[in-house]
């Protein structure tokens, strides 16, 4: 399969297994333990592939365990795979050449990388040496983004004093000083308030429309998801489940669609069409597997003075959590 | 999009990051102090010791007078404080916390992110030493040859003992990636260190084997003869010859040290944290 | 219902939990081991050093000297074993406001946070110590009679108590204003003036350490008993001694929790 030449990120059947020693109970095993070690082979990641074009949003979604920091580890460098390839702007990761390494950052949600007793503009000090940023671009880029997150007031604060969400909006401020190509963000906006949430999203999503950054961003948050990718990679287990644009993935996992009808006199026997989600006076909510949706809205059109029909996709949060519970494959909840 | 240009120099960043070491010792200031006063103990305690013992010999042991003790229990305090390094077992702590992994995924080596900070932090120690000096100087009434101090030699001396164990305490720290009990190694480290380097007394005081041992080791490069350096018992030809030990050490290290560092990442690539 | 566990059962059954959990850890055994006899080992070469140069050491001999640091290391093995772990786990507790809950409870607070915890490999140092004294004896060719034995045990139990009351209420006063690592180590290197008889020190140094931190009641006393430098009824000031010092370190613990619960309120 070609790739496009000038895709940032290539992995071609990228494998990761990690060998966990097997820890005994009881006392008698322990002590045999310390002479012979059992390990079994735990397969983090299996065989993915996936290419991200450039400029692109990419969203890494799965529950924990599935992968997602294991994958962004082995592409930032920091793990090495056990066996398949991945490329970074034309360099292996893990040789983790400084060339590469200047032109990528990773940011971890709830991690620290600036100096903890120090305000953060100590800290911007010393990534501008880290990275060799001249003179002229980091006075330009750090005013910017000082003003954009209005957090000029912070910004001379020991970072120690400050909330999780200044914090983050610092550490995202550094790791954008040196205007990388390529950003990993794991879990970036963890923990933080719903407004705090919306500031770091926008000012990614700025940056990835002034400079043509492509993103990576793994992420617990469907409001995250929604608000920024265009793209989609769901894994678990390892594996990768689907690959493709966001509006798709409801079509591929959920076999529901959410019927909202708004009438004054709507039958008492709303069950019967499928799953109620909410009932008022003059309002429903129905979960209805996909075949029978059109079948369904036209029976209320004639059974009602319908004043509002919706036919909705399930809530993202819904699939994806039916998705890793393996709940709703092929089943057919009209009744429960 | 272009590869963004970059103006890296290394000398630029040993500036700032010897900045940032200082900054934040500086605000810690206050128990900066304490520690130099913490330090103070067991030079006391060695100080008071071998002045017992001379004074029971007329005055002077080996050639060493009380005053010339004195003086050299008072700059120990000060090459203490040169000595320091990244600790050995914080790499376990780094490691496990994840911290290791912001530092790897930067244009630049740990070696030289920590060799600053701890060498910025320096002149904040140097300044919380002054006092501790002074008030060992009352106490003890010390004895320098002044006249055959030599300061730039002293600095470089200074420097070169911190080079020489920062980078003994950094290849120690990479047993960490294998396990976790290398405190059993350190601690014979440690051990030998007191007795070879100089700290616990003297080399001149020990038996002759002793002494021909530890010139064969970086201890005393680290501790003894920056000591000497500064009370004046060297003639500056034995300064020069010290200076080179350190700098044939500095490089011997980190020749150890690069090779190791090299398998420790792809141990720690291997098996994540 | 039972009643509370009285003081002597609640510290057996504390100690009995901590010993069963360290047990767990048999490579620690090796590895204090190995650190034990590294630190006795310095300590020996010190003497040798010493006695390299000098016959007498402000009129000790080289194996008057070895009892004193059999004591030293003997202590020391009691304060790793019994007295700093708990140290940690006390500072752990108010930084993490965790010590009300110790506070509510119906045993005394003090015995409470005194015996949580135990590191029972450090044991090694108590029975390095004691091997190190029976040297000493034996190089003196001096016999112990039982009485004289007993006089020792005595003031080795009062130097237990003396640094265990200098360890709680150093604790216990400075915590707040000094980085705990820092205290901890400035602690060590208190205890280190211990490792050599107090008589041969300045007149300032000798006199802080007998009456503002008497370390010289707990190891240098038991060492000069044991070996005959002084007469047996000097365990009488040891016993006077330790008795004050417990008393000082309860009425400063009861002050901190004072204050503590105060804050707090």
């Amino acid at each position: 399969m070609a790739h496009p030449l000038d895709s940032p990120v290539v992995v071609e059947a990228l494998t990761k297994t990690f060998r966990v020693p097997v820890r005994e109970a009881g006392l008698g095993q322990s002590v045999i333990s310390l002479f012979k070690r059992e390990y079994r082979d735990v397969e983090a990641v299996r065989e993915i592939r996936f290419d991200l074009a450039s400029g692109e949003i990419v969203g890494f979604l799965g529950p924990n365990g599935a992968g997602k920091t294991t994958t962004i580890k082995m592409l930032t460098g920091l793990l090495f795979p056990t066996s398949g390839s991945a490329t970074v702007l034309g360099h292996q990761p893990w040789r983790r050449e400084k060339e590469l390494l200047r032109r990528i950052a990773l940011v971890m949600g709830q991690r620290n990388n600036l100096a903890w007793d120090l305000p953060a503009v100590d800290s911007f000090e010393l990534n501008k040496a880290i990275y060799g940023i001249p003179d002229e671009v980091y006075r330009e880029r750090k005013a910017a983004y000082i003003e954009v997150l209005d957090v000029a007031d912070i910004a001379t604060k020991p970072v120690r004093n400050l909330s999780l969400g200044e914090r983050m909006k610092m550490e995202i401020v550094a790791a954008l000083l040196h205007g990388p190509e390529i950003l990993f963000l794991d879990e970036p906006t963890i923990g933080l308030d719903v407004t705090m949430q919306r500031r770091l999203r926008q000012f990614i999503l700025d940056y990835n429309a002034e400079t043509g950054a492509t993103v990576l961003l793994t992420s617990h948050y469907m409001a995250d998801v929604s608000a920024m990718v265009s793209r989609v990679i769901v894994i678990d287990h390892g594996a990768i489940l689907y690959d493709g644009p966001l509006t798709g993935l409801s079509d591929r996992f959920s076999a529901h669609k959410t019927i909202r009808v708004e009438a004054i006199d709507l039958p008492e026997d709303l069950d019967r069409l499928g799953r109620v989600l909410e009932r008022k006076p003059a309002r429903a909510s129905i979960e209805v597997p996909r075949e029978e949706v059109s079948a369904v809205a036209g029976h209320l059109l004639t059974v009602a003075n319908v004043t509002d029909l919706a036919i909705e996709e399930t809530p993202l949060e819904d699939v994806i959590d039916r998705v890793f519970s393996k709940e709703d494959e092929d089943s057919d909840h009209t009744q429960d | 999009m272009t590869t963004p240009r970059t103006e890296f120099s290394l000398v630029r960043y040993y500036r700032a990051g010897m900045r940032l070491g200082f900054q934040r010792e500086i605000q810690y200031r206050i128990r900066a102090f304490l520690m130099l006063i913490g330090f103070m103990i067991e030079p006391t305690i060695y100080l008071v010791v071998w002045t017992s013992v001379a004074d029971a010999q007329g005055g002077e042991i080996a050639g060493l007078t009380t005053g010339t003790l004195a003086a050299y229990y008072i700059v120990w305090t000060l090459v203490r404080v040169y000595n320091l390094g990244y600790a050995p077992d914080a790499w376990e702590w780094r490691i496990r916390e994840g911290r290791l992994n912001e530092f790897l995924s930067q244009p630049i080596h740990p070696f030289h992110r920590d060799y600053t900070f701890f060498a910025g932090a320096k002149f904040v120690w140097t300044l919380a030493w002054i006092p501790v000096a002074l008030f060992l100087t009352i106490i003890f009434d010390p004895v320098f040859e002044w006249a055959a101090v030599n300061v730039a030699g002293f600095v470089v001396a200074l420097w070169g003992g911190y080079t020489v164990r920062f980078l003994m305490l950094y290849a120690l720290g990479m047993i960490n990636f294998w396990t976790t009990r290398g405190s059993a190694i350190f601690g014979i480290f440690v051990a030998s260190e007191l007795v070879l380097s100089g700290r616990l007394v003297p080399l001149e005081l020990m038996p002759e084997w002793v002494a021909d041992v530890a010139a064969w080791l970086p201890f005393k490069w680290t501790f003894q003869f920056p000591i000497d350096t500064f009370i004046g018992r060297l003639a500056p030809r034995e300064i020069l010859t010290g200076i080179g030990f350190q700098a044939l050490w500095s490089a011997v290290l980190g020749v150890i040290f690069a090779l190791v560092w090299k398998r420790a990442i792809r141990r720690y690539g291997a098996v994540g944290n | 219902m039972s009643r509370p566990a009285g003081p002597v059962r609640l510290a057996r059954l504390h100690f009995k939990l901590g010993a069963l959990n360290e047990l767990q850890y048999r490579i620690n055994f090796w590895v204090q081991l190995f650190n034990s006899a590294l630190n006795l080992g310095t300590g020996l070469i010190a003497i040798a050093v010493v006695y390299n140069q000098t016959a007498t050491l402000g009129g000790w001999t080289s194996s008057q000297l070895l009892a004193v640091l059999g004591v030293h290391v003997l202590i020391g093995g009691f304060l790793k074993t019994f007295v700093v772990p708990n140290m940690w786990v006390l500072i752990q507790d108010v930084q993490e406001g965790t010590l009300d809950y110790t506070l509510t409870r119906p045993a005394d607070s003090q015995l409470i946070v005194s015996v949580r915890q135990i590191n029972i490999w450090s044991l090694i140092d108590v029975v390095l110590g004691v091997g190190v004294v029976a040297w000493a004896l034996d190089e003196m060719q001096t016999g112990l009679s039982a009485g004289g034995l007993l006089a020792f045990a005595v003031t080795l139990v009062c130097g237990a108590a003396i640094v265990y009351a200098i360890w709680i209420t150093a604790v216990t006063i400075a915590f707040k204003a000094v980085d705990v690592g820092d205290l901890m180590q400035i602690l060590n290197g208190v205890y280190e003036a211990g490792r050599w008889p107090v008589s041969i020190y300045p007149l300032w140094l000798r006199g802080s350490l007998t009456v503002i931190i008497p370390l010289a009641f707990a190891i240098t006393v038991p060492a000069e008993i044991v070996t005959g430098r002084v007469p047996w009824w000097w365990l009488v000031v040891a016993v006077a001694v330790a008795a004050a010092a417990l008393l000082v370190s309860r009425l400063i613990w009861k002050r901190g929790i004072r204050n503590y619960s105060g804050a707090s309120a």
